[in-house]
């Protein structure tokens, strides 16, 4: 069953590459679309057949592959893979919705974009470490393109320096990987029976640290962040929405399952340097996003800050901070995709996204009325205000990582402090004050953005809204496979909140 | 509401010279083309039909709704009914709430003789008669008399500023819809015609007798007595035009205005925030009262221009913000009718002092006028070509 969510997006890219004739660019829109809506309702029908009671994996389907290079064909889903499949099929049809109709090179285009979909879901769903290695690296190549091809005018350096960083990740990873079977002595490289191996703290560390790069240049953490900011520069609006809203959590993913997972003594040792190293990152990107002068670089490096909570969730590896470290990549995914979504529709009107020249965008008859409200309750959210998905996810994590690593913790929440001040700044400067001259004429004021052209950031913004006011829905699939996930990790017990993720959701509802 | 820095008034210099040699050679402010035509007689009609309904309330406020300390359903005319509170609520009305403001600005304002009349003596012993008749029968107010003396006489001098800016209106709605009249009998052809034919009306009106008196079980009182001598024009409508067209007040809008820091005028004389001044852009942005005015007009446009509006910028879209552009226009051509209306001697006098006069006024007006949204007076389709 799980398969349907590699073979509907995969075979459907092939398909879409050899169809054969002219096919317009609508038709393979919409054909794109069909297929991401399939993947979508698929996605929905695992999450109806799947038991959120269970900790351990689900839904396992295995088949032997190469097995001589120890390469199985092993899927399984549970409480932390199965929200990211399902933003990650959401945000890939959002992605397809936003394209304009008028792409050059269309079948190439979505067929990447089905692609991206399909090696996203299969990294996510892969548990056999040779496997995920090749599905994450099976995205880059794919977007790589998307940037080179479709993206901005710099966009050759923007997609170099992405292949460059990635590769280095994927490099990383795999060598790990490797290092691991090494050390284990077996070439069995299934991701399951490694929980329980022994292995010496000095092998341990030197692998997660390759890890911990790799992961960290893919979350991005700082000071591997820098091809983000470019890269999301010269993207277009679907690519970023897809970058950040789901493969970048495809690094934190691998944190949690593969770091975590794999070497929880080393990661045990490690936890206090690797929240140091969070509170850095989070002060870094939100301290350079109120630098930046172009809104989506200010919201890249926000991203590079808000990553940050989710190193800082999983070094204090307790129940409540793991579920607030999944939260957190849920809402971020969902956020950041709505504000580059909004970035995007700001660009495509006015034609800048240059904060000194943006003003008064708000204005209701001339400016961008919808765009700037929901854009003023997508940096709400982002800054944590209660009610909103960004405000849960923030509490669980804080909350969960208070008691272990109070200093980082309390420097990540000034960092949230300082979303507010970079967050208002761009709201106070592109849609409030007068609109800019360029707009006063009577006969060329902005164009009008349709309303269908609002619908995926509208339903982004209730899904934000939703995750804010009933955090129990996702709480109640993910609580069972975090809190093993914490039991796993060995320095839990002495941690006094082991029950409280169930009374946190729970509490939720009153 | 945005006020240009120093610099830029200054270079309309040239401009301001050139206005003040229209004002005297008796030549509209308001560049002349079919198209300013079109919008200033459909605006002034939609706006006659919308001044209709405000005076009708006003004049009902103050006759029914007198010293009513907490007139809830003010705007309702006397007729609550459930559709009627219903689309009160949703705003499927007239939004009087701008009567309103106007009739809050006149108040505040409070200049010429409608003004001295409502802070004489002769106005507080009417004040008197008239509360003490009231306070017999009303125990709320007897409560409220002694212990706040100046409230129930403010409550008084705004009833009878809402009763003379009603009668006012009433005036210039018939007056702007008649505009409309001869303009569809072709007798209206050119910009100078409209600011003519508005002239000629204020002053056939100018020495209408504004009155207010009001009946209390059974008994009258005169509030504005015909031996105060208040007159139309130089009583009520220079004043409003002080008021709302020149001076008008800071709303938070576009701008934030920040009274401690000296952002706004010490001295409410020298406020330029009225309709001449206004920055139409902002219109149905939080907080900008006129926009309730233009979204009153928006039903009631005549075809022709909403025709010209649709093929403009976005459509219906930002329909409010064109009629506020269009408003301004028409405006500047009442203004000017105003002041052609009231030049101290007539614009052909030979005479070197009445010239003298006459270029000593009108130089008073441009001095306010210059830094006045006066860029949308040229033609535009003139400027480009």
């Amino acid at each position: 069953m799980l398969s349907g969510l590699l073979v509907i997006p995969l075979l459907g890219a092939i398909a879409l590459l050899l169809w054969p004739g002219e096919v317009s660019g609508e038709r393979l829109r919409r054909t794109c679309l069909a297929l991401l809506v399939l993947q979508v309702a698929w996605s929905l029908w695992v999450l109806w057949q799947f038991d959120p009671t269970i900790s351990g994996l689900q839904l396992e389907e295995i088949a032997p592959w190469v097995g001589s290079l120890g390469l199985d064909y092993r899927l399984g889903i549970d409480g932390l893979s199965l929200p990211l499949v399902l933003i990650n099929g959401a945000l890939s049809l959002a992605a397809a919705l936003v394209t304009s109709t008028s792409t050059p090179r269309p079948r190439l285009y979505y067929a990447l974009l089905l692609l991206i979909s399909g090696a996203v879901n299969g990294a996510f769903l892969a548990q056999n470490l040779l496997l995920f290695f090749l599905f994450y690296e099976l995205e880059l190549i794919p977007l790589w393109l998307l940037i080179a091809i479709w993206g901005g005018s710099n966009r050759a350096y923007a997609a170099t320096k992405f292949l460059l960083f990635t590769a280095v990740s994927g490099v990383l990873i795999l060598g790990a990987f490797f290092g691991l079977a090494l050390a284990t002595g077996t070439a069995d490289f299934s991701l399951q029976p490694l929980l329980g191996q022994e292995l010496g703290m000095g092998v341990q560390l030197l692998l997660m640290g390759a890890l911990l790069v790799g992961f960290g240049i893919k979350i991005p953490l700082f000071p591997f962040h820098t091809w983000l900011p470019d890269a999301h520069t010269e993207a277009s609006t679907p690519v970023s929405l897809l970058l950040a809203g789901v493969l970048l959590k495809l690094g934190t993913y691998g944190l949690l399952r593969f770091c975590l997972g794999l070497f929880p003594d080393a990661w045990q040792l490690m936890s206090p340097w690797l929240a140091g190293w969070a509170a850095v990152s989070v002060l870094f990107g939100s301290l350079a996003a109120i630098q930046q002068q172009d809104m989506k670089r200010m919201v890249a490096y926000s991203s590079v800050g808000h990553m940050g909570y989710v190193l800082l969730a999983a070094a204090a590896a307790t129940p409540v901070s793991l579920l607030g470290a999944l939260f957190q990549m849920v809402s971020h995914g969902l956020i950041s995709a709505l504000l580059f979504l909004l970035v995007g529709v700001v660009y495509a009107t006015t034609g800048t996204r240059d904060l000194n020249v943006l003003r008064g965008l708000l204005n209701p008859e001339r400016g961008l009325p919808i765009t700037g409200s929901l854009m003023i309750a997508g940096v709400m959210a982002s800054a944590g205000i209660p009610g909103m998905g960004g405000f849960i996810s923030e509490f669980l994590v804080f909350r969960g990582s208070l008691v272990p690593f109070p200093v980082p913790t309390l420097l990540c929440m000034v960092g949230s402090g300082l979303t507010a001040v970079y967050f208002l700044l761009l709201v106070n400067r592109v849609f409030f004050g007068r609109l800019s001259p360029p707009a006063d004429d009577l006969d060329t004021p902005l164009p009008v953005v349709p309303l269908a052209r609002q619908i995926p950031a509208l339903a982004l913004t209730v899904a934000v809204l939703l995750l804010g006011l009933a955090p129990q829905a996702l709480g109640t699939l993910a609580t069972a496979t975090t809190t093993a996930m914490s039991r796993a990790s060995q320095h839990l017990a002495a941690l006094p909140v082991s029950a409280a993720p169930e009374r946190l959701v729970a509490g939720g509802r009153g | 509401m945005t006020r240009e820095p120093e610099a830029a008034a200054m270079t309309r210099q040239p401009e301001a010279a050139a206005m003040l040699e229209r004002l005297l050679a008796g030549v509209p402010l308001l560049d002349h083309s079919a198209e300013h035509l079109l919008e200033v007689v459909a605006v002034l009609e939609s706006y006659g039909e919308v001044l209709d309904a405000y005076s009708r309330n006003l004049i009902h406020q103050a006759q029914r709704e007198f010293l009513n300390p907490f007139p809830v359903l003010r705007f309702f005319n006397g007729e609550v009914t459930p559709q009627r509170l219903w689309r009160h609520l949703i705003h499927d009305r007239i939004n009087f709430e701008y009567a309103e403001y106007c009739q809050r600005l006149m108040l505040w304002h409070g200049t010429g003789g409608l003004d001295a009349y409502l802070d004489s003596a002769a106005f507080q012993q009417h004040c008197a008669v008239v509360i003490g008749h009231r306070r017999r029968r009303d125990p709320l107010l007897a409560l409220l008399d002694p212990l706040f003396p100046d409230f129930l006489p403010e409550l008084i001098r705004s009833a009878a500023t809402a009763s003379a800016l009603g009668q006012f209106w009433r005036v210039m709605s018939d007056l702007f819809l008649d505009l409309a009249d001869a303009h569809r009998r072709g007798e209206i052809a050119t910009i100078a015609a409209v600011v003519a034919f508005i002239r000629e009306g204020l002053v056939a009106a100018a020495g209408l007798p504004i009155r207010y008196a009001v009946e209390l079980d059974g008994v009258p009182f005169e509030i504005l007595p015909p031996a105060a001598g208040l007159t139309f024009l130089g009583d009520v409508a220079v004043p409003y035009v002080e008021a709302v067209f020149l001076r008008g007040s800071p709303f938070l809008g576009t701008v934030s205005f920040n009274a401690q820091a000296r952002q706004i005028p010490i001295d409410q004389a020298c406020f330029q925030y009225g309709a001449l001044y206004a920055d139409p852009l902002p219109t149905m942005g939080a907080g900008i009262p006129p926009s309730l005015l233009m979204q009153d007009m928006s039903r009631h446009l005549p075809a022709a221009l909403l025709q010209v509006y649709r093929s403009r910028g976005r459509g219906e879209g930002d329909l409010r913000v064109k009629i506020c552009a269009s408003f301004q226009k028409a405006m500047f051509c009442v203004t000017n009718a105003a002041i052609d209306g009231t030049f101290p001697h007539p614009l052909s006098s030979s005479h070197p002092s009445e010239q003298q006069a006459n270029r000593a006024y009108a130089t008073a007006w441009i001095e306010r006028l210059r830094v006045a949204r006066i860029d949308c007076l040229p033609d535009r389709l003139a400027a480009g070509a």
